[in-house]
């Protein structure tokens, strides 16, 4: 993203002051380290993330907080308990996400196989897969000035849509798995224009609208889930039908070890993002979808029609959150989806999105890290709070969003090129 | 897209009959799809509407078919006027009626199952009460908007109410402390909010949406942590206020003299709200500095700091607004237990046009809409499966906001930071 800035420049202005030595790489590399740089930043915010969230779990922990009340007689107990339970709670997101050391341990033994080690990485790519195609969806919209938060809701019809081709038809895989695909990408990218649209026509604005479509999507899955058209014929609780064997995304490692369940989905996305990099960058549609997130005023100007980039873009997007919930139900919840399969992935996508910096790279960089979180803290539970990767996920996006929050708090320099933050706009 | 709007060509193509056109389309689709839903599943003779608190051996019935089907006949006429062009003042006039009977004759159909009644004073008192989030979530936003910045956090400051207003109840083992805490809960995320807005500039919506993300974090995380504790999450209630022998006038008795503290409150915010930010000088600032900030600013106000007290003041109404959730309800807090109605709140506020009065009708028409989903749904007698019952109030949103409302005029510098410097 910015490697260029570590060739020094060797004619710099200030450096004609005789005190100061010739800037060498070291140096600038200081520079750039105190610098509100936007990979600095980033890697401040998430410094300081974990830092409010350690500050959380001693706060909130019963048992600690009563070492703290006689901090003055022993301080080593509040201390030493308090480094205990952070380190605990994020060794523990750590074995969930990366690499258990137990199984390390038992792997050095000759115990478990090399497939079990690979597990936890497993599981991040897996958790990782939804939320590239839910952030691409709103980091493309994004480009165009439009906040979409209804990936959630257009996930869920992507996995409603997928879901009945995936269990309604006989045919081959070949044909039958990118059938299930499309229909999830469609049925999501129909869902999604409907903001388009309303905003285009009615000029109806796409947050509120996005928002009550979210609504409407988790209380008819609630709905489906239960009708007796999707409702297993089997299981008496709700839960629906299994999708065709035909129609079920391939495993990637499997042939490790079974239990590694991340598939398919995860190189569709990283293909999606490479297609969406290459919409915005190469095409016509992603220079009209930039120059009306630039100035759409201009661009109207200019002759492109605004109401029908909104409608696009946001069908487009709404095609990309439809995927991600194509891979939910004939990924993972390829035997029965529920109301839980969708867990928070659509609302994810917006802190991807904003903290990959709506560049496909970056999403699919900042999904790979909130996959491991979401992996981590599911797999910690009950011991650490399920919820500390929305909280934590909340804090990096809030600095990431703020950078000039970051900036004053830490006494950065500012950038040469000024702070990279998200450009205000009003309803 | 606020305040450079004078010289910029439109962005979307407004042409009225569009708009009048859409509308019409989406009524004539309703009306046919009641029609047949009432064909296909059948309506009962007649609906019953009783007094159930007051005068409880009267009763009112209505045939429902020919009621049904005149109330259907009518929104089709509205409907064919809408698409063969209407006078733009009557637009509004003709959604709203076309609203009304659609809503009217769907309460006629489903009342009309036998065994069901429509206990007039049970469902309104609960009505005005099930308002009461959405009135003190939209007063939040309208205190932050008519100054300029967008507060799309009010589900967070929701939920940061519900949960403090609990804790700190059981803490202190006083109910009121804990309306008190739930307010300051409120604020401190509107603070926080406030901050980014004014000095740090950063775009409201993101930060808003944001904000809302960290207090279910937050709260969630909390709930959990403190679960292994006892006793920090009972529910604490308040007492119903009677006012003794008004209670007993029909109608208005049970639903405006037998309420919680909370309706007091509101209906009073009501007043208080308008009062202030139409009679005051301070209301008077406010709303300069959400038009025109410059102006403002060249008048002497300080654009910034007036900005920032106001949004970190609204916090308490929303978070006051969160404790409704728990307090009010007597429940325990739960996750996410806000379930999208910061949002609901949010759009009442556009209904409302950002305005006091506005916002009580919006807010009454919500409640309402939640009150009869839940009661259909309680008495299982409901034709109507409960999901879409209950997506009744964010369907209304939808068309309300599309349709009724188009482009509502937001404060101009609405959502748009205020740098003195580069004027």
């Amino acid at each position: 993203m910015s490697t260029e800035t570590e060739t020094p420049a060797p004619e710099q202005p200030e450096s004609a002051e005789t005190t100061e030595p010739r800037p060498n790489f070291m140096r600038l590399f200081g520079r750039y380290l105190i610098e509100a740089n936007s990979v600095m930043v980033t890697i401040y915010s998430l410094v300081m993330a974990f830092f409010i969230g350690a500050v959380l779990l001693i706060v909130s922990d019963e048992g600690v907080r009563s070492t703290w009340t006689y901090f003055f007689a022993r301080p080593q107990d509040a201390l030493s308990a308090s480094w205990n339970l952070v380190y605990d709670s994020y060794l523990a997101l750590f074995q969930g996400a990366i690499l258990n050391l137990n199984t390390l341990e038992a792997f050095r033994a000759g115990d478990v196989e090399f497939g079990n080690l690979l597990r936890p990485l497993s599981e991040t790519l897996l958790n990782a897969t939804p939320l590239i195609f839910t952030g691409l969806a709103v980091g493309l919209a994004f480009r165009a000035g439009l906040f979409n938060i209804g990936a959630q809701g257009q996930m869920i019809f992507g996995m409603l849509g997928a879901l009945v081709i995936g269990f309604t038809l006989n045919l081959p895989a070949a044909i039958h798995l990118p059938l299930a695909v499309i229909a999830g990408a469609v049925a999501g990218g129909i869902f999604g224009a409907v903001p388009g649209v309303l905003k285009a026509t009615t000029g109806a604005h796409e947050v509120i609208s996005s928002i009550m479509l979210n609504n409407i999507a988790a209380l008819f899955l609630v709905w489906a889930i239960g009708s007796q058209f999707l409702h297993s014929e089997t299981k008496s609780e709700l839960v629906t039908k299994p999708v065709n064997e035909t129609a079920t995304l391939p495993t990637l490692l499997s042939s490790f070890n079974p239990s590694l369940r991340v598939n398919l989905a995860l190189l569709l996305g990283v293909a999606a993002a490479v297609f969406v990099w290459w919409l915005l960058s190469k095409s016509t549609f992603g220079f009209r979808i930039r120059a009306v997130g630039f100035n759409e005023h201009a661009s109207a100007t200019a002759g492109m029609r605004i109401g029908a980039t909104y409608t696009t873009t946001m069908a487009a997007a709404g095609a990309l959150a439809g995927l991600a919930g194509a891979a939910l139900s004939l990924g993972v919840g390829a035997s029965g989806i529920t109301t839980n399969t969708a867990l928070e992935y659509g609302f994810d996508g917006i802190t991807v999105a904003l903290l990959g910096r709506a560049k496909p790279g970056g999403i699919v960089a900042a999904a790979i890290l909130f996959g491991a979180l979401k992996a981590g803290s599911l797999s910690a539970q009950p011991a650490v709070p399920v919820d500390i990767s929305i909280l934590l996920q909340a804090i990096i996006v809030l600095f990431i969003a703020a950078p000039a929050l970051v900036k004053a708090i830490l006494h950065l320099r500012a950038p040469r090129g000024g702070l990279v933050t998200l450009e205000a706009k009003g309803w | 897209m606020a305040s450079d709007t004078m010289t910029a060509p439109p962005l979307v193509d407004e042409t009225k009959p569009v708009r009048h056109l859409l509308a019409g389309v989406v009524f004539l689709v309703l009306a046919v799809a009641v029609r047949a839903a009432v064909s296909l599943v059948g309506i009962g003779e007649s609906a019953t509407v009783a007094f159930d608190r007051t005068l409880t051996d009267f009763s009112w019935t209505l045939p429902s078919d020919p009621v049904v089907a005149f109330l259907n006949l009518v929104v089709v006429g509205l409907a064919i006027w809408m698409i063969v062009g209407l006078p733009q003042r009557w637009f509004k006039i003709a959604t709203a009626a076309a609203v009304t009977a659609v809503v009217l004759s769907l309460l006629i159909w489903n009342y009309s199952q036998p065994g069901t009644v429509f206990r007039a004073e049970s469902i309104l008192a609960g009505a005005l009460f099930l308002s009461m989030p959405y009135l003190f979530g939209a007063f939040s936003g309208v205190v932050c908007e008519r100054s300029g910045v967008i507060n799309i956090g009010i589900e967070g400051q929701f939920l940061m109410g519900a949960f403090t207003g609990v804790l700190v109840a059981n803490i202190t083992g006083n109910v009121y402390a804990g309306m008190v805490g739930a307010m300051l809960a409120g604020s401190l995320s509107t603070m926080l909010l406030a901050l980014l807005a004014t000095k740090y500039q950063v775009n409201q919506v993101v930060v808003g949406v944001i904000l809302n993300l960290l207090a279910l974090g937050f709260t969630s995380f909390m709930y959990d942590q403190l679960k292994k504790a006892e006793g920090l999450n009972s529910a604490y209630s308040v007492k119903t206020i009677t006012w003794g022998p008004l209670t007993d006038i029909p109608i208005l008795g049970p639903v405006l003299f037998q309420q919680k503290v909370f309706v007091y409150v509101g209906i009073a915010m009501v007043a208080v709200v308008w009062f202030l930010l139409y009679r005051t000088r301070w209301g008077l600032r406010t709303r300069a500095v959400g038009e025109h900030p410059a102006a403002a600013d060249s008048m002497g106000v300080n654009v910034n700091r007036l900005r920032f007290w106001n949004v970190t003041v609204a916090g308490l109404l929303s978070g006051f607004g969160g404790a409704w959730f728990t307090i009010a309800n007597s429940l325990a807090f739960g996750k996410n237990m806000t379930a999208g109605l910061g949002f609901v709140a949010l759009a009442v506020m556009i209904v409302g046009r950002w305005n006091p009065l506005g916002v009580l009708a919006g807010a009454l028409i919500f409640g309402f809409t939640t009150q009869v989903a839940r009661d259909l749904d309680a008495a299982g007698a409901s034709i109507v499966p409960g999901e879409f019952l209950q997506m009744l109030p964010y369907a209304v949103t939808l068309v309300v906001v599309a349709g009724l409302i188009g482009r509502a005029k937001a404060p101009a510098a609405d959502g748009v930071p205020y740098n003195p410097g580069d004027k």
